[in-house]
């Protein structure tokens, strides 16, 4: 059975996002009288570059075959685990920007630090809290009064 | 150009530009200390503070991050035996056994020493080369311009460590993002009926949610997989001068070796201060009287290695200046910032912005001085910080990535791409695709879809790429840049099926 790779996975993903471009490229409009070449040209040569250089991994991939993992395949809940880190950082931050327009920059920064501290340092000891708090309690406000007042930018 | 300089001189000497190069400086050498941070990402952290600064002001604090970082690896490499930075490799062949020995002081002293001298240097280079280059180039036309971008992009991809399919993928992507909304002839492209894209995507966040995310994601990766990372560092350092200066005088040939490979090096593109380093290294140990002693803590491989890094900050001005093409990241995102102040990097900047080319060479040589006295005053808490864990660290360049985005244009939407294009960049960065081309890529695509129809307004004829000389010698270039990495591919991929056969 063909195994999904790396390769194979980013082949496929590249291949279809041009497809769906190269198609939604038709709403583009054409070029007027005056141009030689419309607007969607430029976008079309580079959608066609990706699509052939995505062929290109996908035949090469195919040809070499999958590699054997040095680790052994791991299940969903097995990865999930794994990357567990990662995964809920990256949710973490998708939160924070959800938050940002509604709760404001302050109290939205606070709670990311915060969290996210405790989610990379622990909570089991007094000196990790020390730290999370410490570094958030001075970091927010210090980064809101050098951008509202040292380079006037409002933050949310 | 001298009555430039000295106005420019002017500029940045103001206290309030010294300050700003200071701790430009400061904040380099601490992102170039603490491992798994580069000089990427200082850079990227504080590029958002120079929004609402004028040109010179911000470029002069950019600069002193540049000349900061590349010389802030050093200190871990010494004393933890851990380079701070790519960059910074080979300074750890022979810097920490020094240390080893009971001589780290001398060990930072001298490194120190080859980094400012190695700067000086890159900014003779740079002076002689800049105008000079941008004085020919300004002979070039939208077909050589379009080309010379091309090889450019081969260039980069081809130098992706024996990824260059990849590479070339990620130089496509890089200029397809740049195409989404409202081009030059008011046409909405890819919006997918959604306003907010008619805009397109800003530069900035595109490119810190590319790289950031997956170096810190990268960095939390490593920490998880790898337990060992507890360390332990002496800071009792003093520095003996006299001894230093013994060790410099001996060495007048090496270090002027390695500054020059240094500023050639990070002249081209694709390359900066990590192949700088292993080529002088590997320059000063083929031309040395001993080379058996390299690798045991001699001033010979710290000065080779520091010397060729540093030089890196002012050679990759050149080709950024003068043609208005960055050779590495960096200088992509130095070239972000001066596009964000209105300034077009091109040959008509020595014209029309001679006084900003004057600021970035005073603050560059103002940077090595203030590099100079920091490092050596403040050696021990450099060393120090450089143990801050990446659990402390990742959380707070995300808030600043954040801020950063946000205060662009105070756009939350600029948020979510810096979001979006992070997961993509994980993801790409997962299937070992190529970042750096993608960045150029996103940096290079408005000015070389410009040039292309320009090219093609002029003259509707393709074949014109290639009847025009040095159009059509870039062009070659860049395909014969793509053979020598099908080539050099070939020859990784068999001897690592050599190394596996002879391990088996």
């Amino acid at each position: 059975m063909l195994m999904l790779t790396k390769d194979r996975a980013l082949a496929l993903a590249m291949m279809l996002m041009a497809g769906i471009l190269l198609v939604e490229s038709g709403n583009i409009p054409p070029p007027t009288s005056w141009q030689p070449y419309g607007s969607a040209l430029f976008p079309r040569i580079l959608l066609v570059v990706i699509g052939a250089l995505s062929l290109l991994i996908l035949i090469r991939s195919l040809l070499v075959g999958a590699k054997r993992p040095d680790t052994p395949r791991r299940t969903f809940p097995q990865w999930l685990a794994h990357n567990r880190t990662v995964l809920g950082l990256f949710l973490l931050f998708g939160l924070y920007a959800a938050l940002l327009p509604l709760v404001g920059y302050i109290a939205a920064t606070l709670g990311f630090l915060v969290t996210a501290f405790a989610w990379l340092l622990g909570i089991d000891t007094r000196r990790k809290w020390i730290i999370n708090l410490a570094v958030s309690g001075i970091l927010v406000p210090l980064v809101y009064v050098i951008f509202r007042y040292g380079l006037n930018v409002w933050l949310p | 150009m001298a009555d430039f300089f000295l106005q420019a001189l002017g500029q940045v000497g103001s206290p309030m530009v010294l300050a700003l190069i200071t701790i430009g400086v400061l904040f380099g050498i601490i992102g170039g200390c603490i491992p798994g941070f580069t000089v990427t990402m200082a850079i990227l952290v504080v590029f958002p503070f120079t929004f609402a600064m004028d040109p010179v002001s911000g470029v002069s604090l950019m600069v002193g991050v540049f000349v900061g970082g590349y010389s802030g690896g050093l200190v871990s490499g010494v004393m933890l035996g851990i380079p701070g930075t790519p960059s910074s490799i080979t300074t750890v062949y022979d810097g920490y056994p020094m240390a080893q020995k009971g001589e780290p002081g001398r060990a930072l002293g001298i490194g120190v020493a080859a980094s400012f001298i190695g700067t000086l240097i890159s900014v003779a280079v740079l002076v002689f080369f800049g105008p000079l280059i941008a004085s020919y180039s300004m002979k070039f036309r939208p077909w050589e311009i379009t080309s010379l971008i091309v090889f450019a992009l081969t260039l980069v991809a081809g130098l992706s460590n024996g990824a260059l399919l990849k590479g070339l993928l990620a130089a496509a992507l890089g200029l397809l993002i740049t195409t989404v909304g409202y081009d030059r002839n008011s046409n909405l492209r890819f919006d997918f009926d959604l306003p907010i894209l008619g805009s397109g995507f800003e530069i900035l966040p595109v490119m810190i949610g590319i790289f950031a995310f997956s170096q810190l994601m990268g960095n939390l990766e490593k920490l998880r997989d790898d337990k060992s990372d507890i360390r332990e560092v002496n800071t009792d350092v003093s520095i003996p001068y006299r001894q230093i200066l013994v060790d410099m005088s001996r060495q007048k040939i090496n270090t002027l070796r390695s500054s020059l490979i240094g500023s050639l090096v990070g002249a081209l593109p694709g390359t900066g201060g990590t192949v700088a380093n292993f080529i002088s290294y590997d320059q000063a140990k083929k031309m040395s009287r001993h080379p058996e002693r390299f690798g045991t803590g001699i001033p010979d491989g710290i000065i080779a290695s520091e010397a060729s890094n540093s030089a890196v900050a002012g050679g990759a001005f050149v080709p950024t200046l003068a043609l208005g093409i960055p050779g590495d990241l960096p200088m992509a995102i130095m070239m972000g910032v001066l596009i964000l102040h209105g300034i077009t990097p091109g040959p008509l900047m020595f014209e029309q912005n001679p006084v900003l080319v004057g600021a970035i060479y005073a603050s560059l040589l103002i940077g090595a001085v203030v590099m100079v006295i920091s490092q050596l005053l403040l050696v021990r808490w450099f060393a120090k910080i450089s143990l801050i864990p990446q659990q402390v660290l990742v959380p707070v360049v995300l808030m600043l990535c954040a801020v950063g985005a946000f205060a662009l244009n105070n756009n939350l939407f600029d948020v979510w791409v810096l979001f979006i294009f992070g997961i993509l960049g994980y993801l790409l960065w997962k299937a070992e695709v190529p970042l750096t081309p993608l960045i150029l890529g996103v940096v290079l695509g408005d000015n070389m879809e410009r040039q292309l129809f320009r090219a093609l307004e002029l003259d509707s004829s393709w074949l014109t790429f290639l009847t025009r000389p040095l159009s059509a010698l870039f062009l070659a270039l860049a395909v014969v840049s793509l053979i020598v990495s099908l080539y050099q591919n070939r020859k990784i991929r068999l001897h690592a099926l050599a190394t596996k056969g002879g391990d088996a």
